[in-house]
């Protein structure tokens, strides 16, 4: 593997882990609100959090474009410092984050709707208060699910091309992911440095994905697996 | 203990259908709250636990106040130190049974008890040593129960609630966990509150009950009195009246046991066989409407059981007639149901000598049975 492709994928990995750790920081919390409570704008709150999903990425990226230009609302001449976002492996990070979030908060959500509320409520009246039992209680019955969307989270932010390329360019040992690698390898004709990009995306995905595929699955499988043997040992 | 706290609850909650609207003030340490399914019992202990914030209303305990709508007092569930007990015992998936029961420690530590200690001791009042490291999963419908029981005793409550803790289960099961929890009501002085809509778990486990239906408590008092009540008759499900008798085994053998009836009577009665060492304790459910009564000695009949008894009351219970009659002997009192017509024709009044017929058959026994199975 030479430098650039070595530099590349580090890069990509470098930029998904972030990018997942952000998008679960605030994803986590707000998928939890959405599944519990009921208040007035909640399906305005998440269809906005679900946009990205459904939006072209270049035009998630040029929204953030005019954010951060110098004129948009965290630009330069509006905060008087310049955040130094654009064309740096910071940008990849937002881009990447932005386009996973959504999918963390939706996974978060299902695994939150999934954990019996009373659940948390025999929690309470055993002495733990609610920030307590959303900590001891609710995350580690969800830890599956929240783990599933956290490998979902980190293979879209693998992928992300659309909204990376266009706030952090395709700089070379700089702002080149394993995504736009594979997009200069093709667009100059190297098609020796396309297939094996390729075959390293691929590989970098097969393991997430049979990574994520497991950890669905295993739960149900397990507690079946003890019940039958428990039927079968009773005399 | 000075002045035991009992819970006082004063409260009105909308539900579904109706509203519940209930005002009661336990005197006993194990009450009970009888009413068919739907009646409201469950969002009652719910209220009581502080899971049910829309609920109006003062609830106290001792001198604590739990709730007072007036003033604004909300107490939070973490802070109220009740030990809940719901129907499907609610265990933590992700945690085994050992780490279930110790989920209540904390609280139980701050309130002054040593938590392994406590741990140790329940798991022995329960059975659940040999579970300990087993998770929820694997557990039977009676484990389970157990455990949940043995979670909120852990915790070291001030008030205990059950929310049919034998609903769930099937007969075999009820059989061995009815005694069980009427020994674990005993040995404890925590105050119980459960509710119920069987009314063999009642008489078998309460002081005094309040009969619930549609959301308004239409009786309370002593047991037998509320279960004999005509309004709360027909709530029982479809059996009626159920005796609830103490017994000790003095016998076994053939397909049939013999029990002396406590508390310590000579009175004897026949039942089907069980399989316990002679001198343990059972109770015996019989439902009203499966014993006979005879004015003379009857003679050729099939049935084992032909007790003296009088007569000590007889009462209207709907379209029938409930008659009470002490066992001779210094026997427990059973209560049959008879038709008016009976009544009428074989002179029943208080104190006329009778004979109680009873069929082996008819008998249900519970007894804790051996241990780990």
């Amino acid at each position: 593997m030479d430098e650039a492709t070595l530099g590349a994928l580090g890069l990509t990995l470098r930029v998904a882990s972030l990018a997942t750790l952000f998008a679960l920081i605030p994803g986590v919390p707000l998928a939890y609100v959405l599944a519990r409570f009921e208040f007035l704008g909640k399906g305005v709150l998440s269809t906005v959090v679900s946009l990205p999903l459904v939006l072209p990425p270049t035009a998630v990226g040029y929204l953030l474009l005019r954010m951060l230009g110098a004129r948009g609302f965290l630009g330069r001449e509006t905060l008087g410092i310049d955040l130094g976002i654009l064309l740096t492996y910071k940008a990849a990070v937002l881009a990447a984050t932005v386009m996973a979030t959504p999918l963390v908060v939706r996974t978060a959500r299902v695994a939150f709707e999934g954990i019996d509320p009373r659940l948390e409520q025999m929690a309470r009246t055993l002495g733990h208060g609610p920030f307590r039992t959303f900590l001891r209680f609710t995350l580690p019955m969800a830890s599956r699910g929240l783990l599933a969307a956290a490998l979902l989270g980190f293979t879209r932010a693998v992928g992300e091309f659309g909204a990376t390329v266009t706030i952090a360019g395709n700089i070379p040992g700089q702002t080149q992911t394993l995504a736009s690698a594979i997009f200069s390898a093709q667009q100059v004709g190297d098609q020796r440095e396309a297939a094996f990009l390729l075959g390293v995306a691929l590989a970098v995905g097969f393991v997430a994905v049979l990574a994520s595929e497991r950890l669905v699955r295993s739960a149900p499988r397990s507690s079946l697996a003890r019940g039958s043997r428990r039927r079968r040992a009773r005399p | 203990m000075s002045s035991p706290d009992r819970p006082e609850v004063r409260l009105a909650l909308p539900l579904e259908d109706f509203s519940l609207e209930v005002d009661l003030r336990v005197s006993s340490r194990v009450a009970g709250v009888f009413g068919p399914s739907g009646a409201g019992k469950t969002s009652l202990l719910e209220a009581i636990a502080g899971l049910r914030r829309e609920a109006r209303g003062r609830i106290t305990f001792g001198d604590e106040v739990w709730l007072d709508s007036e003033t604004g007092v909300f107490q939070a569930p973490e802070k109220r130190r009740i030990g809940y007990v719901p129907q499907d015992g609610l265990l933590f998936p992700h945690l085994d049974v050992r780490q279930n029961l110790l989920v209540g420690v904390r609280r139980a530590a701050s309130a002054a008890s040593s938590s392994f200690e406590a741990l140790e001791s329940v798991a022995e009042l329960l059975e659940l040593g040999h579970l300990l490291t087993r998770h929820p999963m694997s557990l039977s419908g009676g484990e389970r129960q157990r455990v949940a029981l043995g979670r909120a005793l852990c915790s070291s409550p001030r008030l205990l609630l059950l929310d049919e803790p034998m609903g769930s289960l099937d007969l075999p099961l009820r059989r061995r966990l009815l005694p069980m929890l009427r020994r674990v009501s005993q040995e404890l002085e925590v105050p119980m509150l459960l509710i119920s809509h069987d009314p063999v778990e009642i008489q078998a486990l309460c002081q005094e009950v309040f009969a619930l239906n549609r959301g308004r408590i239409v009786a309370e008092g002593a047991p037998t009195d509320v279960l004999g009540n005509p309004e709360v008759f027909p709530l029982a499900p479809a059996e009626g009246f159920e005796n609830v008798l103490q017994g000790v085994l003095t016998a076994s053998g053939g397909g049939t046991s013999r029990l002396r009836l406590g508390p310590g009577g000579g009175a004897e009665l026949v039942v089907p066989r069980v399989d316990a060492r002679l001198g343990t304790e059972v109770l015996v459910s019989l439902p009203a409407h499966e014993v006979l009564i005879s004015t003379g000695f009857p003679t050729g009949l099939s049935a084992r059981n032909i007790l003296p008894a009088q007569i000590l009351a007889v009462e209207p219970l709907g379209e029938l007639r409930l008659v009470r009659a002490a066992l001779d002997d210094g026997g427990p009192t059973l209560s049959v149901e008879v038709t008016p017509d009976a009544c009428e024709s074989l002179g029943f009044v208080p104190e006329l000598p009778v004979f109680l017929v009873i069929k082996t058959t008819g008998c249900r026994v519970y007894w804790e049975g051996p241990r780990n199975t």
